[in-house]
């Protein structure tokens, strides 16, 4: 079968780190340590498996990270080379009771999957992204489906699961829909992880999948009395209007737009762009990681508030100093498991399907492509934004697929959109 | 980074710590009052004064201020050491005095200066007393030392150029003249010139940033004697008084300056000579009862608004 | 040869095209046959003795007032307030007509032998004056004298403690103004009447105000009904300064007004062709202008800012009054008309205007769209007396390039009023209701304009509301050459030439209109029939 493989070689990891810092993520595509081969599908590992024919397999920020080399040595312990990436899956099972339905892949491989008795305590207690027996049990180490050899990734022909990760989709759902569940779990997971207490001033920084899903997830799930999203370009202003942000500032603003809706002093302003605050808001989400946005979510919250690292971050140079005298909390939240809702705890995929049909997050799906042209679809992905896309997807379907109908219909709908919004403005 | 230098490099530069168990000694340090400046009056170091005073000050000085100098009739009849008691309003005063000074004078001539501001730093010590002559002078209480090397200075036959305020002018007028001058001139027999600086305010004022040319006049008055006049009870007048008579000396010089020498004369005469410290009001009528002779020029520019281009 | 008065003039086909302002630069536009021209008169001549007229001013005073050297009395608490920097405008050489007429009130001061003398610049919710621009308006020795003291201040109208209240008018107005210039034995207040606006009860009522006193005529009913801010005898913004101005000398305030005019010579030697009418401009003047124009087409925009900000006027003095402070006015206000009205005929469908680089707020500074905005529909579309220049329902036309930039440090409200504010809504009475408040109060804005020089954080506000009569008046607002996001922001239509505006304009005013064109700046006042 067709996959895309990432292999352990080292200078192709560092040739493509060297590409993305001269000329941006993505950039190095072509000399990484990605490569499309055929290989033998994996094996079952166990009876509890099933095989599964991916339908769409999205492209995260965190598989960008890797891909460019930029992916933290922490994770080495973790991951088993070569492995086929993509955890954001929706495919169709081919055997078992269920043959022929579509399914969610829920990625992380916790103890039930590795066949571990009794469960870790994180596991028991179904929080099982903190799942601490992630390197061992009956399959090879690997934090995740999308980074262990012997799962296989969404972004193959075949791929393995156990039944405790499938979630089956509801008939009249999109594909689209379907593999929005993912990235939606995850947004789901940090914003309940920051705690929102209702009539706290919330700031979400970054509007690329994750950051939209947040600012969703906190409009459905949190009662913040100020939602502000930061966004750079046209489309991600657009949809971040859409799911509830209360105001959408430009990074460049972020200081002075923060300052306005909560009405504190500055501490520091240089030609006119405020950037350091004397108060600020309650709680940040980070969704980027980079050092640059620590930085900035260390700017804008208060004195005792906290920053939530949503984004996966790598090696970073941040100045602690704010963290220190202004006693901030800065805390990472990864993945999913289950969460402590009204009335009773619940899976973090079964609030993502609700909020997926809720806010209908299958228009942040862009562009489709097929494995063939990987190179086009990662450098897509790497400049998403700009280039007016949110989430870029490989479409493994074998009918119709959304790569080989034209892209004609998709796009004037949008250009209808954009045409709307600017008369209502211009009134 | 963590570089450290290599370990033998290291020993060589660090110094090592003094043993707690051994007694050290205290250390006299060669600043301020205590700056011995002897070396300044070898030969060679003379010489090497001179030079620079011919070739760099009094240039410089003529170019910035071209002063103007008056009085000169008044030095002729004196030979020997002599002390030079002149306001003070600016840095510049000292040079300008020295430059303006009659060869035979300058030659031989050391300068009082503040020990705290031009004698805290050994090279700055270095410099003054090499570059100008100077000696460090306590500016409040009388110090012994700088007393003792002053008298046996005079003695000596040198000359001293001292400014009996103490300071520079703060506002443009003129502050109280203190006792050092008027003692040492008691107590070695030595007459005492008056010297009065016109204009030198608007060139480089006190706090100021930047010089500016401008147009200074010198003056040298009638010589004062310490043994001449003497006080109500018969004895000699005692070095607070004689103090006060060289301050209305160079009062006297100040009123010539602005007016002119006969009408400075005839208010002297009838005690009417302006304030030489000034109007006693609020600072903003001082301020505005200044000469402009000794008003302060434009400051430069100073950083207000910051504009973005 | 005397002065010639200004005119209006029928552009014919023979007519030379026309200079249009355009902020730091110019433009030559070809106006239709049949448009008006309304232009200015020649300056005036000067007095050739300024500081004897400001003598002979503080010596027979008008009004029932003693001269001011009787009323100085050795022990009084004396304050002497002035106009701050946002007048004259462009800014004068030195000398400056307050350091005239301030040394000569000096040296009275000096004389009677008074040691409690402050100086105030009355900035109302202006920016703080820097010490370069202080020092230029009162000169070095007036400055070197009283500011190392801690004697030269500038009006804080948010420190409670410097503040107090007077009482009310009959019409329920706050009269609340700086504490130091209200418990003085006596005020002098040391004016520059540039245009009709200033002046009279105006200086000391809205110069030395607060927040709480401003609000009850810096706001959109009043502005509205201000018909026009050149006339203050129709004027709700006039009226209500001038009951304020009587309650303060009621409760005991003894002011001593001295009021100046200057001629309209606005323009250094080099830039005289500015104040020329075009067709009889020398071959050194056009030569000069087509130099400067080409120039300025080519270098950045901070540049020639600086430049244009750093141009003085040769202003010189037509005349100096002092003593009560209405006398005083009606004085003042017959010199200031001898020199700027303009008698014009009938009312026009469409006004243009060139719109030059400065306006009252933005010296040494940028000028930024909402600047723009009230210097066209606030200050000249208002430059007239009788009826607007313009029929209602009409057409204003704008020349400015209308710069998306703010000045971070004068105008930090401003950036905030234009993001948050104009993105909501351009409606007056909307804004006032929902945002004017927060701006007024916030403590960052208020720290700003308390410590650095910024703006208060409603001065934006009173710019848009300045606006208030042109907005209820016209038909539509087009602005030729703006940056088109920033023209539209404001609920203006954006043209790139003047003929494409006209174009625009006929869909309002309907076809064949009649156009009248404004050749200010130098100031004019159109006295409509």
């Amino acid at each position: 079968m067709r996959a895309l493989l990432v292999e352990r070689l080292v200078h192709r990891f560092a040739a493509a780190r060297v590409a993305a810092l001269l000329t941006g993520s993505g950039s190095g595509i072509a000399i990484g340590p990605l490569r499309l081969a055929e290989i033998d599908p994996p094996e079952r590992p166990g009876p509890l498996w099933h095989r599964v024919t991916p339908l769409l397999a999205g492209i995260c920020g965190s598989d960008l990270a890797t891909l460019d080399g930029e992916s933290s040595r922490f994770f080495e312990d973790i991951v088993t080379f070569p492995f086929v990436p993509g955890h954001e899956i929706v495919g169709v099972v081919t055997d078992g009771p269920d043959a022929g339905r579509r399914m969610v892949v829920e990625p992380v491989l916790s103890c039930v999957v590795r066949g571990i008795e009794p469960l870790c305590p994180s596991c028991a207690e179904g929080r099982t992204g903190a799942c601490e027996r992630i390197a061992f049990g009956n399959i090879r180490p690997g934090l995740q489906t999308g980074y262990c050899a012997d799962t296989g990734g969404g972004w193959s022909d075949e791929l393995v699961a156990h039944e405790a990760q499938l979630h089956p989709v509801p008939e009249d759902w999109s594909d689209e829909a379907a593999v929005m569940v993912e990235p939606a779990a995850c947004a789901i997971h940090a914003a309940l992880a920051g705690q929102v207490v209702p009539g706290e001033r919330v700031v979400v920084l970054g509007s690329g999948t994750l950051g939209l899903c947040t600012l969703a997830a906190l409009r459905r799930h949190a009662l913040p009395s100020m939602l502000l999203a930061v966004a750079k370009y046209r489309v991600q202003r657009r949809f971040a209007e859409d799911f509830g942000a209360d105001d959408v500032a430009l990074p460049s603003e972020l200081g002075r737009a923060v300052r306005r809706v909560t009405g504190t002093l500055a501490l520091a302003s240089t030609a006119g762009r405020v950037h350091r605050l004397a108060g600020g808001a309650d709680i940040v989400f980070d969704c980027v990681g980079s050092a640059r946005s620590i930085t900035e979510a260390l700017e804008v919250v208060r004195p005792g508030g906290r920053v939530v690292l949503v984004g996966m971050p790598g090696v970073l140079r941040v100045d602690l100093a704010p963290l220190w005298q202004r006693e901030i909390a800065l805390f990472g939240a990864y993945a999913y498991g289950t969460e402590d809702v009204p009335p009773g705890p619940r899976s973090t995929f079964a609030l993502a399907f609700e909020l997926v049909a809720e806010t209908q997050l299958e228009r942040l799906v862009s562009a489709h492509y097929p494995l063939e042209r990987y190179e086009e679809a990662v450098r897509h992905a790497a400049s998403a934004g700009r280039r007016g896309s949110v989430k870029v997807v490989f479409d493994l379907r074998r009918e119709n697929p959304a790569w080989r109908r034209t892209a004609a219909p998709a796009a004037r709908k949008q250009r209808v959109l954009r045409n709307e919004n600017k008369l209502e403005t211009s009134a | 980074m963590n570089a450290r230098l290599p370990r033998v490099l290291d020993e060589v530069v660090s110094r090592p710590t003094w043993p707690g168990t051994l007694p050290r000694p205290i250390e006299r340090r060669n600043l301020g009052v205590d700056y011995d400046t002897t070396w300044t009056r070898a030969p060679w170091a003379r010489l090497v004064r001179r030079a620079l005073v011919d070739n760099v000050t009094r240039p410089f000085v003529a170019v910035a201020t071209s002063p103007k100098v008056f009085g000169r009739e008044h030095l002729d009849p004196l030979e020997g050491p002599v002390i030079f008691a002149a306001n003070h309003s600016s840095h510049l005063d000292t040079s300008i005095v020295l430059s303006c000074l009659p060869e035979r004078f300058r030659r031989r001539t050391v300068v009082a200066a503040a020990a705290d501001y031009f004698f805290d730093r050994p090279w700055k010590a270095a410099l003054w007393s090499l570059a100008l002559g100077t000696i460090p002078m306590e500016r409040t209480k009388v110090n012994r030392r700088s007393a003792d090397l002053a008298a046996s200075l005079l003695t000596d036959r040198w000359n001293l150029v001292i400014f009996p305020e103490g300071g520079r002018s703060r506002d443009g007028w003129g502050q109280e003249f203190r006792g050092g001058a008027a003692y040492l001139a008691k107590r070695c027999d030595v007459p005492v010139v008056p010297v009065h600086l016109r204009g030198v305010r608007p060139v480089f004022p006190k706090g100021g940033r930047r010089l500016r040319r401008g147009k200074v006049e010198l003056r040298f008055g009638d010589p004062l004697w310490p043994s001449d006049a003497t006080g109500p009870s018969g004895r000699e007048e005692d070095a607070r008084r004689f103090a006060a008579r060289i301050e209305e000396s160079v009062a006297l010089l100040a009123d010539e300056a602005e007016t002119d020498w006969w009408s400075a004369r005839r208010r002297a005469a009838a005690g009417m000579t302006p304030a030489f410290r000034g109007p006693d009001a609020s600072p903003w009528r001082r301020a505005w009862a200044l000469p402009a002779s000794a008003r302060r020029t434009r400051s430069s520019r100073s950083k207000s608004s910051a504009k973005p281009w | 040869m005397s002065p010639r008065p200004g005119f209006v003039l029928e552009v014919d086909r023979s007519t030379p095209p026309t200079l249009f302002w355009h902020g730091e630069g110019f433009r030559f536009e070809q106006l239709p046959e049949g448009a008006r021209v309304v232009y200015p008169p020649e300056p005036l001549d000067a007095l050739s003795d300024p500081e004897a007229a400001v003598r002979h001013a503080l010596e027979h005073p008008l009004g029932d007032c003693p001269p001011l050297s009787a009323l100085l009395r050795a022990g009084m608490r004396l304050t002497i307030a002035f106009d701050d920097v946002s007048l004259p405008l462009p800014p004068m050489r030195r000398p400056d007509i307050r350091q005239r007429v301030i040394e000569a009130v000096l040296d009275l001061a000096a004389a009677a032998g008074i040691d409690d003398v402050v100086l105030i610049a009355a900035l109302a919710l202006h920016r703080r004056m820097t010490d370069d621009e202080l020092r230029h308006a009162l000169g070095d020795r007036v400055f070197d004298a009283f500011a190392p003291h801690g004697l030269l201040l500038q009006h804080d109208a948010e420190d409670p403690g410097a503040l107090v209240h007077l009482g009310m008018t009959e019409e329920g107005e706050d009269v609340e103004i700086n504490r130091r210039a209200a418990e003085s034995d006596l005020l002098i207040y040391v004016n520059i009447n540039l245009s009709a606006m200033d002046g009279g009860h105006k200086s000391v009522a809205t110069g030395l105000a607060s927040y709480r006193s401003l609000r009850h005529h810096h706001n959109v009913r009043t502005l509205q009904h201000s018909r026009s801010l050149m006339d203050r005898h129709h004027s709700e913004m006039h009226s209500s300064n001038w009951r304020m101005g009587r309650l303060i000398k009621n409760v005991g305030v003894k002011i001593f007004q001295i009021e100046t005019t200057l001629n309209l010579d606005m323009f250094p030697s080099q830039f005289a062709y500015l104040q020329k009418r075009e067709w009889e401009w020398s071959l050194a003047d056009r030569a000069g202008f087509h130099a400067s124009r080409l120039a300025l087409e080519r270098i950045p925009p901070r540049l020639a800012r600086q430049i244009f900000q750093s141009m003085l006027a040769p202003y010189g003095v037509t005349s100096v009054q002092a003593g009560e402070v209405e006398a005083v006015h009606d004085v003042t206000l017959e010199n200031l008309h001898r020199q700027q009205l303009v008698a014009v005929e009938g009312q026009t469908d469409i006004l243009t205007m060139g719109l030059p680089y400065l306006c009252p707020y933005n010296v040494n500074s940028i000028m930024n769209p909402v600047l723009v905005a009230c210097l066209g529909l606030g200050y000249f579309f208002n430059l007239y007396r009788g009826k607007p220049l313009v029929r209602a329902g009409g057409v204003c036309i704008m020349s400015h390039p209308t710069p998306w930039a703010f000045h971070p440090v004068h105008h930090p409200s401003y950036i905030d009023f234009f993001e948050q504010v104009l993105a909501d809504t351009t409606d007056l009475i909307e804004i006032e209701k929902t945002y004017e408040q927060a701006f007024a109060t916030d403590p960052w804005y208020v720290h700003l304009y308390r410590t650095s020089y910024a703006y208060h954080g409603v001065h934006p506000f009173y710019m848009w509301y300045w606006c208030g009569h042109a907005l209820e008046h016209l038909g539509a607002v087009i602005i030729v050459g703006g940056d088109r996001a920033a023209v539209r922001r404001m609920g203006f239509k954006p043209a790139s030439t003047l003929a494409d505006a006209l174009e625009m304009a006929e869909d309002v005013v309907g076809p064949n209109p009649t156009i009248t064109h404004l050749h200010a700046p130098p100031l004019l006042v159109a006295d409509v029939s």
